[in-house]
């Protein structure tokens, strides 16, 4: 039993015993699940020490034939990089949650929940192979559906995670299409033994289908990391209590995505096509998604649509890897450059989201930001985590945020367009964030429950603090370059990029400090942002009139052809030629035969056809 | 102990309970049940235990044939009979009333004697190699299922279900003999073997054993449920009580299969008729994952929901057909077409039989059918909707259960074989269907978590017999573990 089946199997060990022995003993399974939760993260960090990394531990799972699976575990670079992320903003939620879900009735299932997420987040991480992601791919689902509808007996929580659910399986099975194509190809699905025979030139594959194959695995990440046309979820998805919220919907499933494509680099540098996709699929969401969150009024929504927006940065500049520059493919330089901004946005979007948590909690469950105001006076501490929070995301030197959003311009800078693009996405974050901030913290109390407001107790606090450190310096090279060398990730040549960068986020954040100075509601409404498009309701409508019309043409043969014309059409025959069997539901039953008779023959018009 | 004394063990055990029926005043019928419950149990034993499992297949007379795809399919039969038992004696006190006047159990002996017989047939019809065998096992199973669909004499649904079931079937068979006395003609031959010899002996007609192949698809795709040969499912699965629906869906199915199986490996591997036969697969696969899955998405009824499930299966079972064309045998990564279809079918009976013993359960304590009568399960009873939440999740193909890896296993072969032949189509009529799946099943398990229980007859706490409970947490247990290690199953293969 290796260190990393500890960090992998705890988590679930904590899960079963909330689930089947502790539901009674609330407290204590909380306790549980928070201790599991403090030994991996601990365990973790003997882990990144570890010399060795290769022979994690692995064991086979299934073999027939030719046929074989392992449930085995591999952890490299960026993988090292990603279980920090996990577990140490696990265990921060984990600890915050205990103040946040104190009163809360279902708080055993809450961190049986909290742990099963871990178990299956953690071996997306580690999984050596796509199989086994996939597995976990799943499971993260599983929790998400569960942590979403925590507070079921809502409607809205109910609906949410039905749709994060049922939209997830569109993405998921282009997945799992994806798997079994490189599988075909290469006959195996493990990363280092398909690295290996493409380097080698070995399997059948052809670049089309190469390309394919890597447009369904995207899919997957289409769905988890929420991406457009598949990101509809993620709002939605703030029904479920807030610290999952930070956890799961910011910081680290949503970027699964992310992360999973930076595992199948090697693919994407040969499959150019579906690399440019990846991009544009990237910068699309960025841009639609920071437009929807300038018009949001609920604190969680202005987040989720921020998150959304970041993860399309992170798709697009992985997405660079397949781009040739120089005769050489991006490669590495790109996915390196998607995942320090999922590292750094870690941080900062987790300490946002719990931040909004903590005023959330301070306002009575208020999410209105204009309902808000003055926060700034009661919340101390939580107000400067938060606003320091906003500036790495708004990409203000020295903080985090500023260092991956260089590092993606400059992957982006290859093309005009998406840097355009990217660059009109940062001065829309620093804008819509200091709107939020303007709003909640400045200004006048607009209700009794921010006027009520005072500071969150401390247990809630050290989360806070602690993510505030990691916002601050994540960007850092010796915050990341344990995991990844400074060198592999691209840093901008000269200081004009930065310069440039840096004015546009100024500007933003200047343009959203003085629009929004002293409003107590929206003065510039915007209808076709603030509804998101009509995204929902569109989708609402394709969904009801795809499904109505596919039911109808199926109730129409059923009904037409069985019914109307062949059964009553039959039946009158029958009935004219005085059947005995008249007035009984048999004319039904003709028309079952007649209909079986046509069946046969179809069947033998298309063999004459093709014996031709 | 040779394999074929596993049938004349049914037999007799059949007969036994017939006799004691017959003269014993026992008035709850209810130790028939139990006699066959464990008399199918000890021959499972045996076919376990005594017979032995050769890698050498061997004939017997020439008629039956036994390997280890025989076995297996033995054993799906043997258990599916037994479960459905189970079923039948839950499902007694609801199913007295349509049987007799005066509210009593007596006339429901024969109601466990005759899946008895059925299995017979089922088992018959895996060991069965040529077209006179396979003929008449599979006359022994449909006519067996004609008497039990119209068991609820006092039911109209039932009654009728009954009559379109005898003259539907009546009407397949017609196409099959008719096919058989075409191949006949053409080959001289019956058995499977010396039909292969003469399909590529180069010396016949394309054109008539086409024809004659098409007429065995006919009677073949109503055992199996394929579009367009399907309609007489919902009707059926409907109107008959809830044993025979589950035992028409799952016995009846995978009896289809290893005969369809069977039958089409010749067709597939002779150069004359294979491209037609991929075609009419290809078709047949297409329509029936189209209409099988779309169709039922606006189902209210939830045996008529499982009725079109049960075609949509049949469509991704058959999916795995036309891979068995000898070209790409070689080819193909992972499990053998056979193996696949086998793997899924033994899931298929996991899953669907936890499915109907939870409804079974519920619709004879609450007396209603639809979807809507399972709304507050999740409160009144624990258990049972977990297990129809694992057993619908297993039929949607959520990882981590059998149906997952069932499904998985299904679509690397047509995916593999798309590649090889460019039959995308396929794929995407399955993609299609596989969607359409969650969405419908996933409506049950939203009317047993969500909105509580309305009127007060639905409060009524379900009571739930020990031997039930036992065989839904072992198939439940089943649908997990299967799904995790599959390997408890394609170890058999």
């Amino acid at each position: 039993m290796t260190t990393a089946f500890i960090i992998l199997l705890l988590p679930l060990v904590a899960a079963a015993s909330n689930l089947l022995l502790l539901r009674k003993k609330a407290n204590f399974s909380a306790f549980v699940s928070t201790f599991s939760a403090a030994i991996c993260l601990v365990l973790t960090f003997g882990l990144i020490r570890q010399d060795d990394l290769n022979n994690l531990g692995s064991f086979n799972w299934i073999k027939i034939a030719d046929l074989k699976l392992d449930i085995g575990i591999e952890l490299h670079g960026l993988g090292l990089g990603m279980i920090l992320v996990v577990t140490l903003i696990g265990f921060l939620v984990h600890l915050f949650s205990l103040g946040y879900m104190r009163e809360d009735a279902g708080k055993a299932r809450y961190f049986s929940g909290l742990s099963l997420f871990m178990f299956s987040m953690t071996g997306i991480v580690f999984a050596d192979n796509l199989a086994m992601m996939f597995i976990f791919w799943e499971l993260v689902g599983v929790s998400s559906y569960l942590l979403i509808g925590h507070w079921y007996h809502k409607n809205t929580a109910a609906e949410a995670a039905k749709k994060a659910f049922l939209v997830n399986r569109i993405g998921d099975f282009g997945f799992m299409i994806g798997i079994l194509l490189i599988w075909g190809s290469f006959g195996s699905v493990n990363f280092v033994e398909i690295e290996g025979s493409l380097r080698n030139g070995n399997g059948n594959y052809d670049k089309g289908l190469l390309n394919w194959s890597v447009f369904c695995i995207f899919c997957g990440a289409i769905g988890k990391s929420a991406q457009v046309p598949l990101h509809v979820w993620l709002p939605d998805a703030m029904e479920g209590p807030t610290p999952v919220s930070a956890l799961i919907h910011a910081a680290t499933m949503v970027a699964a995505g992310v992360f999973m494509l930076t595992k199948v680099l090697f693919l994407i540098e040969v499959a150019p096509t579906a690399a440019s996709v990846i991009q544009y699929v990237g910068a699309i969401t960025a841009l639609i998604a920071a437009l929807m969150a300038t018009q949001q009024n609920d604190i969680k929504k202005i987040l989720a649509y921020s998150t959304l927006s970041q993860l399309g940065y992170m798709i697009m500049a992985v997405g660079f890897a397949g781009l040739l520059s120089g005769g050489e493919v991006l490669g590495e330089k790109a996915s390196n450059a998607g995942f320090f901004h999922l590292y750094t946005h870690a941080f900062f979007k987790a300490l946002l989201f719990l931040g909004s948590g903590a005023i959330i909690y301070a306002c009575h469950h208020e999410q209105n930001i204009w309902k808000m105001g003055g926060l700034i006076g009661r919340m101390k501490v939580t107000s400067f985590t938060f606003l320091i929070a906003t500036a790495a995301l708004a990409g203000i030197y020295p903080l985090s945020g500023f260092y991956s959003k260089d590092a993606i311009m400059t992957i982006a800078a290859n093309k005009p367009l998406l840097l355009v693009i990217g660059s009109f996405v940062a001065f829309l974050t620093a804008f819509y964030m200091t709107r939020l901030c303007v709003v909640v913290f400045f200004g006048r109390a607009r209700s009794w429950s921010s006027e009520e407001a005072k500071e969150v107790p401390l247990l809630m606090l050290v989360p806070l603090l602690v993510l505030t450190i990691g916002a601050i310096f994540a960007g850092q090279t010796f915050a990341y370059s344990w995991f990844v060398p400074s060198k592999d990730i691209p840093h901008p040549e000269g200081v004009v990029l930065p310069l440039i960068l840096t004015a546009i986020a100024v500007a933003g954040i200047i343009a959203g400090f003085f629009l929004y100075r002293g409003r107590d509601q929206e003065p510039y409404p915007v209808q076709v942002l603030s509804r998101k498009f009509y995204l929902d309701e569109i989708y609402i409508i394709l969904v009801r009139i795809f499904q109505d019309a596919v039911a109808w043409v199926a109730k129409q043969i059923d009904r037409l052809l069985i019914d109307g014309l062949l059964v009553r059409g039959v039946a009158r025959l029958v009935t004219e030629i005085g059947s005995v069997l008249r007035g009984m539901q048999s004319g039904n039953l003709q028309g079952y035969a007649f209909l079986f008779g046509v069946g046969v023959i179809l069947v033998l018009y298309i063999i004459n056809a093709a014996i031709g | 102990m040779p394999a074929y004394y596993l049938e004349i063990l049914i037999l007799l055990l059949g007969f036994t309970m017939l006799g004691i029926e017959a003269f014993s005043s026992n008035r709850s019928r209810s130790g028939i049940a139990v006699l066959g419950i464990s008399g199918l149990f000890v021959v499972l034993l045996f076919l376990i235990i005594a017979v032995p499992s050769s890698e050498v297949p061997y004939d017997y007379w020439g008629i039956y044939h036994v390997d280890k795809w025989a076995l297996f399919y033995k054993a799906i039969a043997i258990l599916t009979t037994l479960l459905v038992l189970v079923l039948a004696k839950d499902f007694s006190s609801a199913f007295k009333k349509y049987t007799s006047q005066s509210n009593e159990f007596s006339g429901i002996g024969e109601y466990y004697c005759l899946p008895i017989f059925v299995c017979a047939g089922l088992m018959w019809m895996a060991s069965a190699k040529d077209l006179i065998t396979i003929f008449v096992s599979l006359e022994l199973v449909t006519i067996g299922f004609y008497v039990l669909v119209s068991f609820m004499r006092r039911n109209v649904g039932s009654l009728e279900a009954g009559v379109k079931y005898l003259v539907l079937g009546a009407l397949s068979t017609g196409f099959l003999v008719y096919g058989i006395a075409w191949i006949f003609g053409v080959t001289g031959h019956f058995d499977l073997s010396g039909i292969a010899e003469a399909l590529n002996s180069g010396e016949i007609e394309k054109k008539p054993i086409i024809f004659a192949f098409a007429l065995l698809m006919v009677g073949l795709g109503f055992k199996v449920a394929a579009v367009p040969f399907h309609i007489w499912v919902p009707d059926v699965y409907q109107g008959t009580s809830m044993p025979i629906t589950a035992f028409l869906s799952v016995g009846s199915k995978a009896a289809g299969f290893i005969v369809l199986l069977r039958v089409i490996e010749p067709f597939l591997n002779s150069p004359l008729t294979s491209s037609s036969v991929i075609l009419i697969l290809s078709f047949l696969v297409c329509v029936t994952l189209f209409f099988g899955n779309l169709v039922a998405i606006k189902q209210t009824n939830i045996k008529r929901l499982l009725a079109y499930s049960s075609i949509a299966h049949a469509g991704f079972l058959m999916m795995a057909l036309p891979a068995m064309e000898s070209g790409f045998h070689s080819k193909l990564i992972g499990p053998s077409p056979m193996e696949s279809i086998s793997f899924y079918l033994a899931g298929y009976l996991l899953m669907t039989m936890l499915c109907f013993l939870v409804i079974t359960i519920v619709s004879s304590l609450t007396d209603g059918e639809n979807i809507d009568d399972l709304r507050g399960l999740g409160a009144r009873s624990p258990l049972l909707a977990f297990a129809m939440l694992v057993g619908v999740a297993s039929l949607a193909g959520i990882p981590l259960t059998v149906g997952f890896f069932g499904k998985f296993l299904l679509f690397n072969i047509a995916i593999q074989y798309a590649v090889f032949s460019g039959s995308w189509y396929i794929v995407a009529f399955a993609v299609l269907g596989a969607s359409a799946g969650f969405y419908y099943y996933f409506k049950i398990i939203r009317a047993m978590y969500c909105g509580g229980a309305e009127q007060d007859g639905d409060q009524l706490a379900l009571t739930i017999s020990t031997l039930s409970r036992v065989v839904i947490i072992v198939l439940l247990a089943g649908v997990i573990l299967c799904g995790v290690f599959p390997k408890l199953i394609l170890g058999f293969l």
